[in-house]
């Protein structure tokens, strides 16, 4: 078989797994750079129009919230901020993946690379435009009330098991999406579901007793739980709550490579 | 020298079946109506693009896969290309593969010469700082150094095919795969195309050239093989190596 050179053999369609992955490190770079670029060429903010969507968006939650509403929680601001940021990075990324591979046809058509990169740029992309927001949630949390619990130490990877879990749901949808072209607006019509039956805006006691169970069907719902026992109360929620969320994980992450992996190649034609 | 085996590619009995999609639906609405309507369904046929091809290139052989229009040549370069994969049979390559299928593949109208080159080298998995070293080079030989710092959607298509075809020499690939295209821009570029190629090939780079211009293989191939349905009908080797004597 294929044998190193003093280059490996990068478009060595034999090359497969992680190596080859790695030695494209530097196409998901510039691939990432330029959709930036793109996106924000000419105009006058720029980079800082992808704040701008979810402050707005808080600002009308808190409105509604805390003065139409007159929420008793304290701290409110940041209660919301630590459920819809995350929440925002799921709809991003997932309203995002059903394009990638139809938007990357031509590319994918001509050259050969490991086709795992073409969702793995869409990810990374979303979560760049996302780091500032989140950013500003870690600059503000003190003035918001925020207080600097030990358990806020879990938070990396508990938002890297969060996003291993998008990523999943990310492969799954890339490849459905060419087979069921119209998918992309069932996604859309779902997400607007799952963010109210997630209590993202509410708090999850709220929810009637005999309709919970129901409820904490939906990862998004573990997902909140755990951010927003990070970032707002200080403490993890139950143990149980922590499983479900590792599991919907790992079953993403499987299900996801496995459907891209089996079908990635064989797209190609459909494209 | 590099110490590869002198086979850099071998094709073995391949074959590469295509499924037809008459009336082909892609909606979920289309696939459910499709369960009850029978106009609404899509009718499946199997198509044979190859059917049990097999040839060997050697280092620096340069090779033309002749044949008429949908004679299956285009699909047997995607093949060694390693964007389809065979339904039998197997492709070895060894070596770095440039697929030229499409030159500018990748480019983003929006980003400049420059960045283009990063770009679109790292598509071959090329690694910025590798393309760092060869960045002038490139730039010289496209002769659009004036331009490199410009967005690609203000160049002539000349100059989108010299910048494109620039980068794809210069990766030093070990197999260059052509779709028709082995020369662009005017007369006195397309010269140094010419040259270009012959001085890769006298360091041991082989081409795929697939091509329904006669003249064109002959140019620059000392063997060819002919498809016919998918089939090879006809392999054969060139007398005159125009490609070495010019």
């Amino acid at each position: 078989m294929a044998k190193t050179l003093e280059h490996t053999p990068l478009t060595d369609p034999s090359l497969s797994g992680l190596r080859s992955l790695l030695a494209y490190s530097d196409m998901l770079r510039n691939f990432v750079r330029k959709d930036i670029q793109v996106r924000y060429q000419g105009a006058a903010l720029g980079f800082l129009w992808s704040l701008i969507n979810p402050l707005v968006m808080i600002g009308l939650y808190v409105f509604v919230f805390s003065v139409v509403f007159k929420s008793n929680l304290p701290n409110y601001p940041l209660y919301l901020m630590a459920g819809l940021l995350h929440w925002n990075l799921f709809s991003q990324i997932t309203g995002q993946s059903c394009d990638t591979l139809l938007a990357n046809a031509g590319l994918v058509k001509k050259i050969y690379f490991p086709r795992l990169l073409v969702p793995i740029s869409s990810v990374v992309f979303n979560v760049v435009l996302w780091l500032l927001a989140i950013a500003l949630l870690f600059i503000l949390y003190p003035f918001l009330g925020g207080k600097l619990h030990p358990v806020l130490v879990v938070y990396p990877v508990v938002l890297l098991f969060f996003l291993a879990f998008t990523f999943g749901i990310t492969l799954i949808l890339s490849v459905l999406n060419v087979l069921f072209r119209d998918l992309k607006h069932l996604v859309d019509v779902v997400l607007l579901f799952l963010f109210w039956v997630t209590p993202i805006v509410y708090q999850y006691h709220r929810i009637p007793p005999h309709l919970r169970q129901l409820f904490a069907v939906s990862p998004l719902v573990d997902y909140v739980l755990i951010f927003r026992g990070i970032l707002y109360s200080g403490q993890l929620p139950s143990w149980h709550i922590l499983a479900m969320a590792v599991a919907w994980t790992v079953a993403s992450l499987t299900v996801g490579l496995f459907v891209f992996n089996r079908y990635a190649d064989s797209l190609v034609e459909r494209l | 020298m590099r110490s590869l085996p002198d086979e850099v590619v071998q094709v073995e009995h391949v074959s590469k079946e295509f499924i037809l999609h008459h009336n082909r639906v892609d909606s979920l609405k289309g696939k459910l109506v499709g369960l009850f309507k029978d106009r609404w369904r899509t009718r499946h046929e199997h198509f044979h693009a190859l059917s049990d091809v097999s040839f060997t290139v050697r280092r620096g052989e340069a090779i033309g896969l002749m044949g008429r229009n949908g004679s299956g040549k285009s699909t047997l370069l995607q093949v060694i290309a390693g964007i389809l994969k065979p339904t039998s049979g197997r492709v070895i390559t060894r070596g770095r593969v440039a697929p030229l299928i499409e030159l500018g593949v990748g480019f983003h109208p929006e980003l400049t010469g420059e960045e283009n080159v990063y770009l679109n080298a790292s598509l071959y998995g090329f690694r910025n700082k590798d393309v760092r070293g060869r960045f002038d080079d490139i730039v010289e030989f496209s002769e659009l150094a004036h331009f490199i710092d410009t967005p690609v959607k203000n160049y002539s298509s000349g100059m989108y095919m010299r910048l494109a075809f620039a980068i794809a020499v210069h990766l030093e690939p070990d197999i260059l795969l052509a779709d028709e295209i082995l020369a662009v821009g005017d007369a006195a570029f397309q010269e140094k195309c010419h040259d270009k190629i012959a001085s890769l090939r006298r360091n041991g780079m082989s081409i795929v050239l697939v091509s329904h211009n006669e003249q064109q293989v002959r140019d620059f191939c000392n063997s060819f093989v002919r498809l016919d349905g998918g089939r090879v009908v006809e392999t054969g080797i060139f007398r005159t190596k125009t490609a070495h004597t010019r």
